[in-house]
């Protein structure tokens, strides 16, 4: 499946759209958009893992690298990893990534987000 | 209406749509009429009688039959001996009529004589001393090196002779647009140099009048057109053609064009570069009426037919030194990869010259081991490499109108309307990429008493300068200057030389680290009395090294550390990892606390030494002789137990992969071995396949592994059975007691 990452908006906020399949040969790609991402400073970057077919372990050790760095930069960070998509689920519970990764199954809204 | 050749116009709505449209449709060989700074009389021959005359009445002071009315005896006889051989050589003809000098000069067309007379009274002159300058001049010519050094001299001695208060050369490009790409001014005028227009500015019929008809003037652009009587030519019966009359009276639109310039005199000398009309040298007046002498007309346009002359000979002269400083930058790049062949990025990045100046952009980008380096002005990082993909997947290296090929690249046509782009490698994405942005410049056109924002009036829309580069935009939004064929060539070359030293370097690297990973497996299992051993260790096809380790050490307690590893990615890098890991495990194993605190150990040699990598390992500690197993996990594919009851996976005793937190308290977890009961250790490349869900693999591992058998044939059958796809390695590590 072609690899693919995506610049969006998620509840207003910066987003990467990761779809195909993440591994050795693709995280550099997802290595490049989030540098374009935070080169930009935002407060808040979400990476949107639920049209992730496939993760190895260069791709988990590259979300690894990601959230050193949001963490590093003051980005606050959400990674999108919803149960239902069970293959890339497996591997994040498996290397138990939510130990450095902010692993969540929806992007949540802040308190600045929330609308009158 | 004249038939003439289509000509293309810019489709822009409102933009001097039916100002175009009635040029295009002037007639303008044949207007009927000429400017009133002359006369014409058109003569039949020999007998000189007036068939058709023009402003004879206020020029001339009369209104003659035939010339011999108007002309001297002597000038008679003169013009008479002139005719017999050929014209060119008699212009101008210095005659005097009623008391006043005037320049006669004459051509033939429509069967008839056609003279035209220009009182010397009101001309510029530009006097002797310009003249007898005219050696320098040509030599000054003759002796520009480029394209840019030839024109700009011409613009300033064309500005020198004809005392123009603007002298521009412009130079049409293959679709007829033109740019100015010289010029010379009065200080206080707006410069022009660089604007654009569109070729409709231009119409075909104009450039094949003045393909031909090397120089027009217009003296004074708001003159009223002296009518041709009669309007017919009684000898065709149509009006006369005035193509190669200097008084020839222009367009209307034209004068509008003109007047909204607020150009008031006007000249333009053609520059013709073997046959095709390459250019014009255009001069404007803005201070009121200018009418240069035939004389210094004459010379103006010995100028431009000299600077016609050498424009092929300059073009390729400069064409010549720009591929040559393209070859030379591309051999001082080779020379800094040829220093540095470890580190190619750094070398086309990081020195003088950068891979940016191997050839004129304004953006490059280098990704080589998949890691993307940009310079100068591109698109966002994360655009670069799909652009790049697209372009090569059409089989194209080079664009002029990436939006035009990929109507998805639009957005960025500010950075990357040109990309060039070459592959390196052939595998892993890694290329070269040049960006040029789209051709617009921006000009300023504030402050610029001559150009009204628009010009309406009740016969429509006019035309404007800034009309016209708006127009102009139009029909080249999206483009960028053309690569040239050596430019892509160069770049070629440089890619291949990258893909060369790139294959030489993997090999070395596959070496290097095959070599590694040998000392990584064990020559032989060890003899641990009591227990039973197996391994195996299946390399990738690809040929390329994984991270994968596995490890038997006998401790100090008489306990055996039984351990299965595996960093991510591949190759020397991953295998230079590997080797640390196992030996900072093998130490922290020998102190003998139990699996957990080695792995904790681990945890902590990573965070301090090898910060963004990413490993697992599992680790079994076996006392061989009471069957007493502690397992810690950290992040690896669970231990399986085979039992006699059975078959499970070890789901306690987990902690996080290595490399994740910079301290971890793993867990650990016990279990007996009883004496059929077998342990198995493996690497994800054993069960993880991208088409199967991994649940279902570890349900036919546990199948496969359920049979039992000695450690050896347990293996075979597991690798057997689940036959893993070569794309990975693969490690198992299988133990039973003997006892």
């Amino acid at each position: 499946m072609q690899f693919d990452v995506e610049r969006a908006t998620v509840l207003g906020r910066p987003a990467l759209t990761v779809r195909g399949e993440l591994d050795i040969a693709t995280a550099p790609r997802l290595a490049d958009a989030v540098e374009s991402q935070l080169s930009q400073q935002p407060q808040s970057l979400v990476v949107d893992l639920t049209g992730t077919t496939f993760m190895d372990s260069s791709g988990a050790r590259q979300l690894a690298r990601i959230a050193r760095r949001a963490a590093a930069d003051g980005v606050s960070l959400e990674v999108v990893c919803p149960r239902a998509n069970r293959p890339v689920r497996l591997v994040v519970d498996l290397l138990d990534l939510r130990a450095l990764v902010p692993i969540v199954e929806s992007p949540s809204l802040t308190d600045d987000e929330v609308g009158p | 209406m004249t038939p003439t050749a289509t000509t293309p116009r810019p489709d822009v709505p409102g933009v001097g749509d039916d100002a175009l449209q009635r040029c295009a449709d002037e007639p303008i060989a044949v207007p009927g009429a000429i400017q009133p700074h002359g006369a014409l009389l058109a003569v039949t021959e020999p007998d000189l009688a007036v068939v058709v005359s023009a402003g004879a009445a206020d020029v001339l002071g009369t209104q003659p039959a035939s010339l011999a009315d108007v002309l001297a005896p002597a000038d008679l006889d003169r013009l008479r001996a002139g005719l017999a051989g050929d014209l060119a050589e008699l212009d101008p003809l210095r005659v005097t009529v009623a008391g006043a000098e005037l320049d006669l000069v004459v051509h033939r067309a429509d069967g008839l004589l056609v003279t035209e007379w220009e009182p010397l009274a009101g001309a510029e002159q530009a006097g002797a001393s310009w003249h007898r300058r005219l050696p320098r001049v040509l030599q000054r010519l003759s002796a520009a090196g480029t394209l840019e050094e030839l024109t700009a001299a011409l613009a300033r001695d064309v500005r020198a002779l004809t005392g123009f208060d603007r002298v521009m050369v412009y130079r049409f490009d293959p679709e007829w647009n033109g740019e100015v790409v010289a010029e010379d001014r009065r200080a206080d005028l707006e410069p022009f140099l660089g604007l654009r227009y569109p070729a409709g500015d231009i119409p075909a019929q104009a450039r094949a009048l003045y393909a031909t008809n090397w120089l027009r003037l217009i003296p004074d652009a708001t003159y009223r057109p002296v009518p041709l009587e009669p309007a017919a030519n009684p000898v065709t019966g149509r009006p006369l053609d005035l193509s190669a009359a200097v008084l020839r009276s222009v367009s209307p639109v034209h004068l509008e064009y003109l007047a909204n310039m607020g150009v008031v005199a006007s000249m333009s000398v053609s520059l013709v570069d073997r046959g095709r009309l390459w250019g014009l040298i255009a001069c404007h007046s803005y201070s009121g009426p200018h009418r240069p002498s035939y004389a210094d007309r004459v010379a103006a346009e010995f100028l431009g037919r000299t600077a016609s002359l050498l424009l092929h000979t300059t073009v390729e002269a400069g064409d010549q030194g720009r591929v040559v400083a393209v070859a030379q930058r591309q051999a001082e790049l080779v020379a800094a990869l040829g220093r540095t062949p470890r580190a190619p990025a750094q070398a086309l990045t990081g020195g003088t010259p950068t891979v940016l100046d191997l050839l004129p952009a304004a953006g490059a980008a280098v990704r080589l081991d998949g890691r993307l380096h940009l310079l100068g002005s591109t698109p966002p990082a994360d655009r670069v490499p799909g652009l790049v993909a697209a372009l090569l997947t059409q089989g194209r290296s080079a664009t002029d109108a990436l939006g035009t090929l990929l109507p998805a690249a639009a957005d960025v046509a500010d950075t990357a309307s040109g990309l060039l782009a070459v592959e390196v490698g052939g595998q892993r994405g890694d290329f070269l990429a040049w960006f040029r942005p789209e051709t617009p410049r921006e000009v300023t056109w504030g402050g610029n008493p001559h150009t009204p924002k628009t010009v309406e009036t009740e016969a429509g829309p006019r035309l404007s300068p800034r009309r016209s580069f708006t127009a102009w935009r139009e029909t080249v939004r999206g483009t960028a200057t053309p690569w040239r064929e050596h430019e892509v060539a160069a770049a070629q070359a440089l890619a291949a030389h990258l893909t060369e030293s790139a294959l030489q370097r993997a090999t070395e690297d596959d070496r290097l680290a095959a070599a590694l990973q040998r000392t990584l497996l064990l020559e032989a299992l060890p003899e641990v009395p009591g227990v039973a051993l197996a391994a195996r260790y299946r390399p990738s096809a690809a040929d390329v090294v994984g991270g994968d380790w596995y490890d038997l050490v006998p401790l100090p307690s008489g306990r055996l550390a039984i351990v299965l590893g595996d960093v991510a990615g591949h190759g020397l890098a991953a295998a230079s990892v590997t080797a640390q890991l196992r030996h900072a495990l093998r130490a922290h194993l020998l102190r003998d606390r139990g699996p957990a605190a080695a792995l904790q150990g681990l945890g902590e040699v990573i965070a301090a030494l090898l910060p963004g990598e990413l490993a697992t390992a599992v680790v079994a500690e076996l006392d061989p002789g009471t069957g007493d197993v502690a397992v810690a996990n950290a992040g690896h594919l669970p231990v399986l137990h085979a039992t006699v009851d059975g078959v499970r996976l070890l789901g306690e005793g987990r902690g996080p992969a290595l490399g994740l937190l910079d301290e971890v308290d793993y867990a650990e977890t016990r279990l007996r071995l009883a004496g059929p009961d077998r342990l198995l250790l493996y690497s994800d490349g054993l069960v993880e396949r991208r088409d199967v869900p991994l649940p279902d693999r570890l349900d036919a591992l546990c199948a496969a592994a359920a049979a039992g058998g000695e450690p050896d044939a347990l293996l075979d059958d597991v690798l057997a059975a689940l036959d893993p796809p070569d794309t990975d390695d693969v490690t198992l590590v299988g133990l039973g007691r003997t006892w």
